[in-house]
């Protein structure tokens, strides 16, 4: 496995990094400010676990796949999956985006002992945000809300793993979710390993840190009290108005790593977590392991959480949605590879090939 | 060895380093009143002479630059008492303009101007020839081949000062300032030089009126030069081999002549006065010679003056041989005996006498392990570039860095991770910096650093600030602040309080001088890395002219003070060459402090070098780093 001017050479200056924190805080050389995350001294490390664990070095997707949901039933618009329900908590959460259903699942993963501790993000401002490691239910329901700018909370990973936690769960991005399945299977045998339940997002793409200061010549002096994307374009709630940002605008702001991500619904995770778009209040969740269906149950169980049968029209829907984003994602790459970018996913396998056969005429 | 240069004994032998000699020179020679710049290799004459000034009855500054200290010692000889100023050839440069003009002026009360040359550069950005100044402004030049020299030199440079009504320069190198020999003392006078009253109608004009008055004292210079003791011939009176060398290349080509067998047939004319040149005693042994090799440090000087005497007498016809004649020897670098020796050799294919060589056993041989130019353990300039270093990768933007000259000059270097893209002069590096900060306009998006010290502040930076405030420059002006000018030898500058002569004074603060030019100042402590990187980020995105004092006490200065901390490596964390740190606190910090152990393959800490500050505790990413009593910084 290659090392850190490697991962230097095929990923950070290709600008194609996910930024999910993987391989931040054990090493010295990697550093991370905002949303830049560099090699701030020459690494002389051959074989390194930043290369190892990064969501943009060359991975076997569907190997990973198979071995972490093998008994999960494939699909491949949005991954192996269980069960789909429409989702939301049973009482209000503060901040919450939506449902409030990963709040809650938090929650009850703590309350019923399913982990010592969670790894989640969290923001001061409504706006930037950071990582948090707690075991405190309090802490956890402050921090409901969704971030929009790109944040490498993974970087928690190893205090979880210095301090020899048995059990936590994460919250995190699709790619979170990919590093986190190869921080597990690329684990060192001398390192201890954190069983990790995984709570994956929907995720279209994140935004660069600009964005707040675009946000600031907007909302000048306003206190930025929520920002979603319901259907009709990018909500910014304040203390003084809801406004609408253009929505062509904010794109300008997407993170150029998030153009090369073939996964909108966290296909890794034990249960992914998304909106609902065409009902507010209400969230999407995907079940693809024993252990989500395990803790899912028990939020139902303790009655933190109403579910109903998912819709076909609106699992179609999330299907498609899904398949573009793959689409979108390997044209990128094609054109990337092509022009010399050394490639860190096998196109050629027949999923993908499937993908663009299903999409073509679709995505340009 | 103060005492050497104001003991009473005349006609004593004393073993005299070459700057004590041209010190005790000057006190022989009756001086009040002396300025300097420092710059090695010249820099521990003012402080000598600073040392004694009470015994001495002299006053001696540090003066802020090279200019204030040539213009104080104009001021001074106005009352006609004896002045002298010393820097090193750098000085020599940023003083251009005033020794220009005194030249036209003249002087009154002696005033000796002795410039340190370093031939190869050893502690210099180059090895700039000062005679070339002497031949452009038009003044005499002595070049002492000996300590004794050095003294006597300056000690008549006074007289001859006088009796021109012109300043004199001596030009020392690197090898007579530092070099030892013995020097006979002579007499010291009772009392110094009392300033005489300037008149109504006394002057001291620099202006082109006088330029037939500066001719006419070369002129006289010359005539005097013809017979001076301190050129002399030795050798066969009719040798058609003729050396003509002047400071040290006299002692290495007689060296060469001894060595290769040929004292009865090469001759050796050496030259203590190098500007202007004695002509006719020059052509007087051109005549004689079939063949010249000039030997001299640094720029073929004599040689393409000597080539100036043969074209302007045709009689003259020999071969003329150096540094620029046939290349004899190499074009730049300080000589040697061997590179005179070689030079002898390939000239008359001589091969030099067998002599005995003193055979040292190969276990008693010491190999001398290769060192880094790097910065001293727990020297804030390592903090510092270590900042500015990974905030400029941080930050993405290709940041160019302007740097200067100090200390953290090595930050050029491994030391500071090569982190310069430009390097000049004394203030060099904020003038560039302003000037890449006003391209923005054209598109030019690259932040820019510019660095100075704080004794390079003083000295070079104050009107390029104000130019770059003036002119509101989009760069980062960075002062490092380590209260001292360090590289020369700790002398004080004008914000550290204290004069040459020992005297408090009342510091200047450099962040009032900042903010009185209206700029918005940034303090921050270098020792605290990530902090202060962050603000260095932050300041790297705002627009215009920022203005960051980074301030630590030099580590050889502020150990000196305090008792130091111990700090050691526990073994059991330490990652070694793994993965997560592959030796990060030895290879990457760089710290003399921090060491490796081959055989345990483990970090530790060289506790007879490391100073205690702490800083690699807080950047080893096991902590595996411990600092006696935790880890604060400072």
């Amino acid at each position: 496995m290659p090392g850190g001017m490697d991962l230097k050479g095929d990923v950070l200056n290709n600008s194609i990094c996910a930024l999910c924190g993987a391989c931040l805080d054990w090493c010295p050389y990697i550093k991370n400010l905002e949303d830049h995350l560099v090699l701030r001294f020459d690494c002389n490390v051959e074989h390194g676990r930043c290369y190892s664990v990064c969501p943009r070095t060359f991975t076997d997707w569907q190997m990973i796949s198979e071995h972490y949901l093998p008994d999960t039933p494939k699909n491949l618009e949005i991954g192996p999956y269980i069960n789909v329900y429409q989702v939301k908590a049973n009482r209000e959460v503060d901040g919450k985006q939506d449902g409030g259903t990963v709040t809650t699942l938090l929650k009850t993963a703590l309350e019923a002992e399913f982990v010592e501790k969670v790894l989640l993000t969290s923001s001061d401002d409504h706006v930037v945000p950071q990582a948090i490691l707690t075991a405190d239910v309090n802490e956890v329901e402050k921090a409901a809300g969704s971030r929009f700018l790109s944040s490498p909370g993974l970087r928690k990973v190893i205090d979880a793993q210095l301090s020899g936690l048995e059990k936590m769960a994460v919250v995190g991005r699709p790619c979170q979710v990919q590093a986190l399945r190869k921080l597990d299977y690329n684990n060192r045998p001398e390192n201890h390993k954190v069983d990790v339940l995984s709570i994956g997002l929907f995720c279209m793409w994140s935004l660069k840190w600009d964005f707040k200061d675009y946000l600031e010549t907007q909302f000048p002096n306003e206190e930025i009290l929520r920002l979603a994307i319901p259907p009709n374009g990018f909500e910014v709630v304040t203390d003084q108005q809801v406004g609408n940002l253009p929505f062509e605008k904010v794109k300008e702001y997407i993170s150029s790593g998030c153009h090369y991500c073939l996964d909108m619904t966290s296909e890794l995770a034990d249960i992914s977590v998304g909106a609902l778009e065409t009902t507010p209040g209400w969230n999407t969740v995907i079940i693809r392991s024993q252990k989500g269906q395990e803790l899912f149950d028990k939020a139902v169980e303790l009655n933190y959480l109403v579910k109903k049968g998912y819709p076909e029209a609106e699992l179609d829907r999330l299907k498609q949605a899904s398949l573009v984003k793959k689409a979108r994602a390997i044209k990128v790459m094609e054109e990337a590879f092509a022009n010399g970018m050394k490639p860190f996913v096998d196109l050629a396998q027949p999923d993908y090939v499937q993908v663009m056969k299903l999409t073509e005429g679709v995505v340009k | 060895m103060e005492w050497m240069i104001t003991a009473n004994e005349p006609n004593k032998t004393y073993l005299m380093q070459g700057n004590e000699a041209i010190a005790r020179g000057a006190i022989e020679a009756g001086v009040s009143f002396a300025a300097a710049y420092p710059g090695s290799p010249s820099s521990e004459i003012l402080t000598m002479l600073g040392n004694v000034s009470e015994e001495a009855g002299l006053y001696a500054e540090w003066s802020t630059n090279e200019s204030c200290s040539l213009g104080a010692c104009l001021g001074a000889s106005f009352a006609k008492v004896r002045s002298l100023c010393i820097m090193k050839q750098n000085g020599l440069l940023v003083v251009g303009d005033v020794l220009h003009s005194a030249s036209l002026s003249g002087v009154k009360g002696g005033l000796v101007l002795v410039v340190g040359d370093d031939p190869s550069a050893h502690s210099s950005t180059n090895e700039f020839d000062s005679r070339h100044q002497a031949r452009s402004a038009a003044l005499p030049m002595l070049e002492p081949a000996t300590m004794q020299e050095a003294k006597d030199m300056v000690k008549w440079g006074f007289d001859l000062s006088e009796q021109l009504q012109q300043l004199v320069m001596v030009r020392s190198v690197t090898r007579i300032s530092h070099g030892r020999s013995n020097v006979k003392l002579g007499e010291i006078p009772e009392e110094s030089i009392k300033p005489t009253p300037i008149g109504e109608w006394d002057r001291m004009v620099a202006i082109n009126w006088f330029k037939a008055a500066q001719l006419n004292k070369l002129d006289q210079a010359r005539e005097i030069f013809e017979n001076s003791p301190f050129n002399w011939y030795v050798g066969p009176v009719d040798a058609e081999l003729l050396i003509i060398t002047c400071g040290t290349g006299w002692f290495y080509s007689q060296e060469a002549v001894e060595a290769l067998d040929l004292k009865e047939s090469v001759g050796i004319l050496k030259l203590g006065c190098t500007w202007p040149l004695p002509e006719k005693l020059i052509t007087k042994h051109l005549e004689k010679a079939k063949r010249v090799l000039v030997v001299e440090e640094v720029d073929p000087f004599l040689e393409q003056n000597i080539a100036q005497i043969i074209a302007y007498n045709p009689h003259l016809n020999l071969e003329l041989l150096g540094r620029q004649g046939q290349g004899i020897i190499s074009r730049s670098g300080e000589l040697n005996p061997d590179i005179v020796r070689n030079a002898l050799i390939n000239i008359t294919n001589k091969l030099p006498v067998e002599i005995e060589k003193v055979e040292i056993p190969a276990d008693e041989m010491v190999v001398l392990p290769a060192r880094d130019l790097t910065f001293c353990a727990g020297c804030p300039h390592r903090a510092s570039f270590f900042i500015l270093k990974q905030t400029l990768r941080i930050h993405e933007g290709q940041g160019v860095v302007m740097g200067d000259i100090g200390c953290y000059t090595m930050g050029g270097q491994r030391a500071g991770h090569y982190l310069y893209n430009y390097l000049g002069c004394m203030g060099a590096g904020i003038s560039a910096g302003e000037g890449l900060g006003q391209l923005e306009r054209f598109g030019f998006d690259q932040p820019v650093i510019a660095l100075a010290g704080d004794s390079t502040f003083f000295h070079s930076c104050i009107p390029a600030l104000i130019n770059a405030k003036y002119h509101d420059s989009n760069m980062l002006f960075v002062i490092l602040d380590n209260s001292a000018t360090a590289m020369t030898g700790f002398q004080p500058h004008p914000g550290i309080g204290l004069t040459a002569m020992g005297k408090t004074t009342e510091p200047i603060s450099i962040k009032n001088i900042v903010e009185s030019i209206g700029c918005h100042v940034t303090v921050a402590n270098p020792f605290e890395i990530e902090e202060t990187t962050e603000t260095v980020y932050s300041l790297l995105k705002k627009p215009g002219l920022k203005v960051l004092i980074l301030e630590q006490e030099c580590a050889t200065l502020a150990v000196r003070k305090s008792e130091k901390r111990k700090v050691w490596v526990d073994p059991d964390l330490c990652r070694g060459d793994d993965c997560g740190c592959g030796r990060f606190c030895s290879r990457v910090w760089g710290c003399p402090g921090n060491i490796w152990d081959d055989e345990t393959g483990k970090a530790v800490i060289d506790e007879v070098v490391c100073v205690g500050c702490g800083v690699c505790a807080t950047l080893c990413p096991a902590g595996a780093i411990k600092v006696e009593g935790g880890e604060a910084i400072g």
